[in-house]
């Protein structure tokens, strides 16, 4: 690996951990009370798609007389959450890049007053020029049909978010969806069970995918030319990106080779980062002030300039940046269950299948609490999670599944195959498998980890989402060292990340170093539950 | 949602509030500030926030010694779910709701101080394609109309854009389907639902159960084929004056929106921006209920006074003076007719009811993801 590369690769994992970390920090403390000449304080549950909004929002004390105190969440479980009520009395407001799949939910809207719409970024195709000039789409005007058709001849790849976690994952698919079914209208499922086989030709063409729109730019930078690892992806090297023209244009500026922006001239799913006040807050006065600072023409203009989205007031008009493609909006559903049909279909259907092996720490420190929450976590994913994203996050059809235990050494890894239909047997297996862990013996990282990818490199390439989980309560006591595993690691060309879970007693330092040399992320479970860590990955296979 | 002055203002009047309030805190007696507002709180139609929220109107008030602090709701909720006891007034978007509030709550007044006719923006390209499909012409008193008969012929038949004669202007796969607000929710889908149902039911304001029944088959599909719909109707014509045609080449509006932004000349309206009025059309009006004495009185103001009708044709409401609302259209050079000839009442309020829950009941109930 060269430096440069590494140093992307630190910078993006860093960046990725941040993102995950954050919400943990942000989220601690109670001094939520204003004090008493100081500004107040607005509790916001946003997608993590505004943090680019950080530094201007940290002005908006001194400006507006408001500090803004986010927490990130995925927009399916911040929608869980704000029609859940559990929203209720920790937040004064939500800021998610729309607020569609939300009013989707029965009774979600009783619960959301005053909607402000702050800025808008439509949801298009970024290519590596080269790539896009050899399709002819710089000069062309290109339909999401003949992207399809490009797709399904494998004349190029490219990475999109997982839409039950992402928004611009779920703005993508509906809008592909709507062009490729070519309704007209609002979907239905029906059109969405006719219009399936296209979209699995569009989606072979999908070989990145990630839970959010950050990390998903950070690993498509990273598989540059060289194709080097980063990402659950299919080998090889990733052609552009499905993904909010903002992101695509701010990354445009950090690539060695420019991206081109396709926008299909069938339409497009727009993002319009509705700032929306919570009827259960007191703090309308405050959601007030903010709502309209943000929308005066020079904040509208410096949103513009440093995060490149278009404004919403019509006295600041989009500048040169942003091209001259009229921007055609696609119907979105109006029905709940024709949403998440999509979402099911696009999961167990569509896309390339998932193949991922957990490597699960068993040794004697995870008796009793930590290794039944291992337990609950392992069996949220065969189902049991009731919630909109916890069936969103089990074990899809068709995904190939091992379970490598382990406490002194590996254990033996144990596969099941989840099949396309009448998944409910397997995954019963894999829960009863995961019921009778025990607790027992050493830690011997490395080692498992190892197999892990030993079992991997035993096996024929599929092009599947592979990626690696990494659960671990403590230092590694028996076998080989981390060097050991990086000398290992760096002998063969390998794709799969691992993402590693902190839990307990983690080794913190180690634990990033595993994710930054696979290019995986490091998600958090000390402070909350190892079920929500284990769900956020999902998002990322 | 809000407009630049405006939100300019409520900025410098939220920092003099939070300025008011500290040194507040500091003295003791209070002694020498100005007489005491006398508070009155509202629950209103969003569209009227802005004008509530007005400086000139807030000052206005304080002249008569009130203040008037709202809360927003949509026309329905005001008159179903809103727990009305906890405000002074009601100020829904319509006649129909007004009345169910009046009988609800036994109130004896109700103030009608402006309108708004429901019309439709659009951008001159679309309204040029739209002409030579025979739906668009020429009123002869100086404003386009949308014949809303041919309008629905050509929606029911499920009219894509690019299926429209010599349409190069617009040639998007997309049907022809104007945008409107969350039809469960909000006052201005409610409108155009009270204006095409009367052209379904053969040119009559329906008038019984069976009719909504029979009118909302023909006319449901008008909302749901849209698909997703935003509650508050400042959105999709934020959507209108923001995003443009690509997004919303038709959208379902108050003229006032229309008509605040050509009197504020912010450079909002652009030179190809139109603004249609379906035929035949239906009024907003919108109508105070006061529940105490107080409330009473703003409505008075409201109705009665000059200085406010003036502010209130500022924010594109007509009023009942003609002149005010002309005066302004004149100034601006606004291409707003002085009146219009084809206008239609709603039907009552249960009638309006049935049409929108028979439409309601058409999207289907909330499931449970199937995977």
């Amino acid at each position: 690996m060269s430096d440069r590369t590494g140093r992307l690769v630190r910078r993006a994992v860093a960046g990725a951990a941040a993102l995950l970390l954050l919400p943990v920090a942000a989220c601690g403390g109670s001094g939520d009370q204003p004090g008493r000449d100081g500004p107040e304080v607005l509790r916001v549950l946003a997608g993590s798609e505004v943090k680019d909004l950080e530094p201007l929002l940290a002005r908006a004390a001194g400006a507006a007389h408001v500090t803004v105190k986010l927490t990130y969440a995925g927009t399916l479980d911040g929608a869980d959450e704000v029609a859940s009520g559990a929203a209720d009395g920790r937040y004064d407001a939500t800021w998610f890049s729309s607020n569609r799949y939300l009013s989707l939910i029965d009774g979600a809207s009783a619960k959301l007053s005053t909607q402000t719409k702050v800025m808008i970024s439509p949801v298009v195709l970024g290519l590596r020029r080269a790539k896009a000039h050899e399709l002819g789409w710089d000069t062309h005007p290109v339909t999401w049909a003949d992207i399809a058709t490009a797709a399904g001849q494998h004349r190029f790849t490219f990475g999109m978010t997982n839409p039950a976690s992402s928004n611009s994952g779920f703005s993508a698919l509906v809008g592909v969806t709507a062009a490729l079914s070519d309704a007209g209208e609002a979907l239905d499922r029906a059109q969405i069970d006719a219009v399936t086989p296209r979209l699995t030709r569009f989606f072979s063409a999908q070989t990145l995918t990630a839970g959010s729109s950050g990390w998903l730019a950070d690993a498509f930078a990273r598989r540059g030319a060289d194709g080097s690892t980063g990402g659950s992806t299919a080998a090889g090297q990733v052609d552009g990106l499905i993904n909010y023209e903002s992101v695509l244009l701010g990354l445009a500026g950090t690539l060695k080779e420019p991206l081109t922006l396709v926008y299909p001239r069938d339409g497009v799913v727009t993002a319009d980062y509705p700032l929306t006040l919570l009827a259960s807050s007191p703090r309308k006065e405050a959601y007030d002030r903010l709502a309209s600072w943000l929308r005066t023409p020079d904040v509208q203009r410096e949103i513009m300039t440093t995060t490149n989205r278009r404004p919403i007031v019509p006295e600041v008009r989009p500048d040169a940046r942003f091209g001259a493609a009229p921007l055609l909006e696609l119907p979105f559903p109006n029905r709940r269950d024709a949403a998440d049909a999509l979402i099911s279909a696009y999961l167990n259907q569509v896309r390339r299948p998932s193949r991922t092996l957990f490597v699960l720490d068993t040794s004697g420190s995870m008796r009793g609490e930590r290794i039944d929450a291992l337990k609950q976590a392992l069996a949220a994913l065969t189902g049991a999670d009731a919630s909109v994203s916890g069936q969103f996050s089990r074990f899809r059809d068709r995904e190939t599944v091992t379970l490598l235990p382990f406490s002194s050494a590996p254990g033996d890894p144990r596969t099941f195959t989840v099949p396309e239909r009448d998944s409910a047997a397997v995954l019963g297996q894999i829960r009863a498998y995961g019921e009778g862990l025990g607790a027992n013996g050493g830690t011997a990282i490395y080692d498992s980890l190892r197999r892990a990818y030993d079992t991997l490199a035993g096996e024929r390439p599929t092009g599947d989402f592979t990626s690696i989980v990494l659960m671990t309560d403590g230092e590694n006591t028996d076998g080989s060292t981390y060097d050991d595993f990086a000398a290992y690691y760096r002998t063969a060309s390998r794709t799969a990340p691992a993402f590693v879970v902190l839990f307990g007693d983690s080794d913190t330092g180690e634990m990033r170093r595993v994710a930054e040399l696979t290019g995986g992320a490091v998600f958090d479970a000390r402070t909350g539950s190892l079920a929500s860590a284990f769900k956020e990955i999902r998002g990322y296979q | 949602m809000r407009r630049r002055i405006g939100a300019g203002l409520a900025l410098l009047l939220g920092a003099a509030v939070a300025a008011a309030l500290v040194l507040g805190n500091r003295g003791d007696d209070g002694g020498d500030a100005p007489a005491a507002l006398v508070t009155v709180h509202g629950v209103i139609g969003s569209e009227k926030k802005p004008f509530f929220d007005d400086p000139g109107v807030r000052a206005a008030f304080a002249r008569h010694g009130l203040r008037v602090e709202v809360d927003t709701a949509g026309s329905r909720e005001i008159a179903t779910s809103v727990d009305l006891s906890r405000y002074d007034f009601a100020f829904p978007s319509s006649v129909p709701a007004a009345e169910k509030i009046k009988q609800k709550r036994g109130a004896t007044r109700v103030y009608s101080p402006f309108y708004s006719p429901m019309a439709i923006a659009t951008f001159a390209p679309i309204a040029d394609v739209l002409a030579r499909a025979g739906v668009v012409r020429d009123s002869g008193a100086g404003y386009q109309v949308l014949d809303l008969k041919r309008f629905l012929g050509l929606v029911a038949k499920g009219t894509r854009w690019d299926a429209l004669p010599g349409n190069t202007a617009y040639p998007a796969r997309k049907r022809v389907l104007p945008t409107t607000t969350d039809i469960r929710t909000s006052n201005s889908a409610a409108m155009y639902l009270a204006a095409t149902s009367y052209v379904a039911n053969g040119d009559d304001v329906v008038g019984s159960a069976g009719q909504a029944d029979r009118v909302a088959g023909t006319v449901a599909p008008l909302f749901l084929d849209q698909g997703y719909s935003e509650s508050s109707s400042e959105g999709p014509f934020e959507d209108y004056l923001a995003i443009g045609a690509g997004k919303t080449p038709l959208v379902v509006i108050y003229e006032a929106q229309y008509a605040s932004r050509l009197f504020a000349a912010d450079g909002a309206i652009r030179p190809d921006m139109r603004l249609l009025y379906p035929a035949p059309t239906m009024l907003s009006k919108h109508t105070l209920v006061p529940f105490t004495d107080t409330a009473a009185e703003v409505g008075r103001l409201l109705q009665e006074d000059p200085q406010f009708a003036g502010l209130e044709a500022r924010f594109g409401f007509r009023t009942s003076d003609p002149k005010v609302f002309a005066g302004l259209v004149s100034a601006a050079k606004a291409p707003i007719p002085p009146g219009l000839v084809d206008v239609v009442e709603p039907p009552t309020y249960d009638h309006l009811e049935q049409l929108i829950s028979a439409i309601e009941r058409r999207y289907p109930a909330a499931g449970k993801p199937s995977s």
